[in-house]
């Protein structure tokens, strides 16, 4: 063998080695010897701790092929089911290792990462997965969710229309797209994208409560009352008539607002926001004492969340503003 | 195997967005913020966006613009340094966050600047400063030789007399040449002479230029700072170890200028040096982060302040009624 003809075959056998080792490439698909069908039974059952037990890193080193590329699926799945996130994500992270182009192991892996908090991680995994399948559903819709949640609300909304583009019927999807427009300030494409939610999903209590602040964005307070009213309908809760007393409060409308406030207060005495409101109207009603004790009652609230620190600044501006009339008085 | 992968994927897919939030704080801020957004332009205090100096750290500022845009944020003054003073003037002058940041994105560091390494061996060889007119001309065509009086905003940029050491703030005049002072970094650029004055980059005097705002009659400030980490940063060049001596009194005297914000935004870019500009786009995306983090609490510090001004507006419509 001549020289170039003998380093090109030792470049091939080489190639062929790496390939071998690294599981990724076979001419004839990859090889399973069906060690695996116990262990996918055990997953199928739901008995994860029998899985993780089954495919013990002894046995692991016994498979090859698919059945390799699912192990590292299976225990991963059955670890992250045990509230082992951590050594999910180590299988997975192996499992990429091996075998790099695997969109199975590299969504798995990019959710764990996505749903732990570790965003940054997570991005470069989808982006791996769109390299390999530009159109893959789920790296578009991890994208999305990723995108917003670091405040890139451009990008989210790009990729959830790719997302959209294969899981048309998902309901949910439209309305999480229409939540990003809304937040970018498009009311009129958010309302497009709520009605198909709606006609794909009608009893969509959330859905209508978006619908309602995409109208309210737009100044119709009518029909925002309207669909929280709808939407109360649905079940979604006590939080629609704590909106509808503050927008009834934005719209002027100041004794429904108390009237929708005091509902609130029924089953909610120390609610925030339903103080704040009965506070507004008692204060526009020129009863100062009457705002006072609510803004009271709500700078106490045990959280100390936002609707306790406005209460007590609100208090506060008040008392300065009494003050400053009273001082007026004094010097007429 | 394709159906178990199929269930695997169903059940472990990426989680779906909670639903709407509903709770009496996140309703009662999103009102709130509205009644502030919306109130007139003396029912709420005029609201000043700083933009500190950072050399190319600096384009974060558009990131933190956008969000600060996506958030309905009511900017009323702009004031900046160096390129702070850049990013400033286009916002300031009615250019659109989208196409600062493409302005931004495509950015070079000879681009505007007369960097170019045949210019930069002139300067280490034959100790030659050079011209920073370039930079005038890009700012002048980008804002089609705008005045401070016809800014959409009220802007302001600040520079240092080298004579004196005077923090010199621009107010008035054609802007190009305000902000081509502004970013004049001693060293490197000749100083500019303009309006009988020797200007060097303002950053060396005012580097969150908090008392220009004030100037325009900003009565809460809201800072973007892009800090050198120095303590992180070993210089590797002159003009690094220039710069680097510049940031560190910046830093110094932007301790006491911090103090004066209402709000501070800080994009985690201290380690991005003046000529890494293939860093650029990770320092836009920084500002969008940062930003992202804070806006809630930036909104909430306005409420606040924007309360008592609101509390006479309610009370004076009760009385009317």
């Amino acid at each position: 063998m001549t020289g170039p003809l003998r380093r090109a075959a030792l470049v091939l056998g080489a190639l062929a080695c790496a390939g071998a080792a690294s599981a990724a490439w076979w001419p004839f698909g990859e090889p399973s010897d069906g060690k695996i069908r116990p262990a996918a039974a055990l997953a199928a059952a739901g008995r994860w701790s029998d899985v993780v037990e089954s495919l013990a890193p002894q046995f692991m080193q016994t498979l090859r092929g698919t059945d390799l590329r699912s192990a590292y699926v299976l225990r991963g799945e059955a670890l992250e089911r045990l509230g082992r996130p951590d050594e999910a994500l180590g299988d997975y992270q192996v499992g990429i290792g091996l075998y790099p182009k695997s969109v199975l192991l590299l969504t798995r892996g990019a959710n764990l990462l996505h749903r732990e908090g570790l965003d940054e991680h997570a991005r470069e995994f989808f982006a791996r997965i769109l390299a390999l399948e530009p159109k893959n559903a789920d790296a578009h819709l991890g994208l999305a969710e990723i995108e917003r949640r670091l405040g890139f609300l451009d990008r989210s909304a790009a990729h959830y229309q790719a997302a959209l583009q294969t899981l048309k019927t998902r309901a949910d999807l439209w309305r999480d797209y229409a939540e990003v427009l809304l937040a970018q300030n498009q009311q009129w494409p958010a309302d497009l994208a709520l009605r198909k939610a709606l006609e794909l999903e009608p009893r969509d209590a959330d859905a209508h409560v978006l619908l309602a602040f995409a109208r309210r964005a737009q100044g119709d307070y009518n029909e925002a009352l309207l669909q929280l009213d709808v939407a109360a309908g649905l079940g979604a809760g006590v939080g629609t008539l704590r909106a509808k007393a503050l927008w009834l409060l934005e719209a002027g409308k100041l004794p429904e607002a108390r009237a929708a406030a005091e509902r609130v207060l029924r089953s909610s005495p120390a609610d925030g926001a339903a103080l704040w409101v009965r506070a507004r109207a008692r204060l526009a009603a020129g009863d100062l004492s009457g705002a006072e004790a609510d803004l009271s009652a709500a700078e106490a609230a045990e959280d100390g969340g936002f609707s306790a620190r406005a209460a007590k600044a609100l208090r506060a501006a008040l008392v300065e503003l009494k003050a400053r009339r009273e001082a007026a008085l004094y010097q007429k | 195997m394709t159906r178990l992968a199929a269930l695997a994927l169903a059940l472990l897919a990426a989680p779906a967005l909670a639903a709407p939030d509903l709770s009496a704080d996140a309703l009662l801020q999103d009102h709130l913020w509205r009644e502030v957004r919306t109130a007139p332009a003396d029912g709420r205090p005029k609201v000043g966006l700083v933009l500190s100096a950072g050399s190319l750290r600096g384009v974060a500022h558009v990131g933190v613009i956008k969000v600060l845009e996506q958030a309905g944020f009511p900017i009323d003054v702009v004031a900046g340094t160096s390129m702070g003073a850049v990013v400033g003037s286009f916002y300031a002058g009615g250019i659109g966050v989208d196409q600062m940041w493409k302005i931004a994105s495509s950015l070079h560091i000879d681009s505007g600047n007369d960097l170019s390494s045949r210019h930069l061996i002139s300067l280490v060889l034959f100790d030659r400063l050079l011209s920073s007119e370039n930079t005038e001309k890009t700012i002048r065509e980008k804002l089609h030789g705008l005045r401070f009086d016809q800014a959409p905003k009220p802007f302001a940029c600040v520079a240092m007399d080298i004579y004196t050491g005077e923090a010199i703030i621009f107010r008035d005049g054609e802007i190009a040449p305000a902000v081509r002072a502004s970013m004049n970094l001693p060293g490197i650029f000749q100083p500019l002479e303009y309006r009988h004055r020797f200007l060097v980059d303002g950053g060396v005097v005012d580097y969150i230029p908090i008392d220009a705002a004030h100037l325009l009659g900003a009565e809460w400030v809201l800072a973007s700072v892009t800090e050198n980490d120095f303590t992180t940063v070993r210089p590797k060049s002159v003009l690094d170890a220039l710069e680097q001596v510049i940031d560190i009194r910046g830093s110094y005297l932007s301790r006491e200028q911090r103090k004066q914000a209402d709000f501070l935004i800080e994009p985690p870019v201290g380690d991005i040096g003046m000529f890494e500009q293939n860093r650029i786009p990770e320092a836009l995306d920084k500002g969008v982060i940062a930003a992202a983090k804070r806006v809630a609490a930036a909104e909430e510090s306005l409420i606040e302040a924007s309360l008592p001004r609101l509390v006479e507006a309610w009370t004076a419509a009760g009385t009317r009624r």
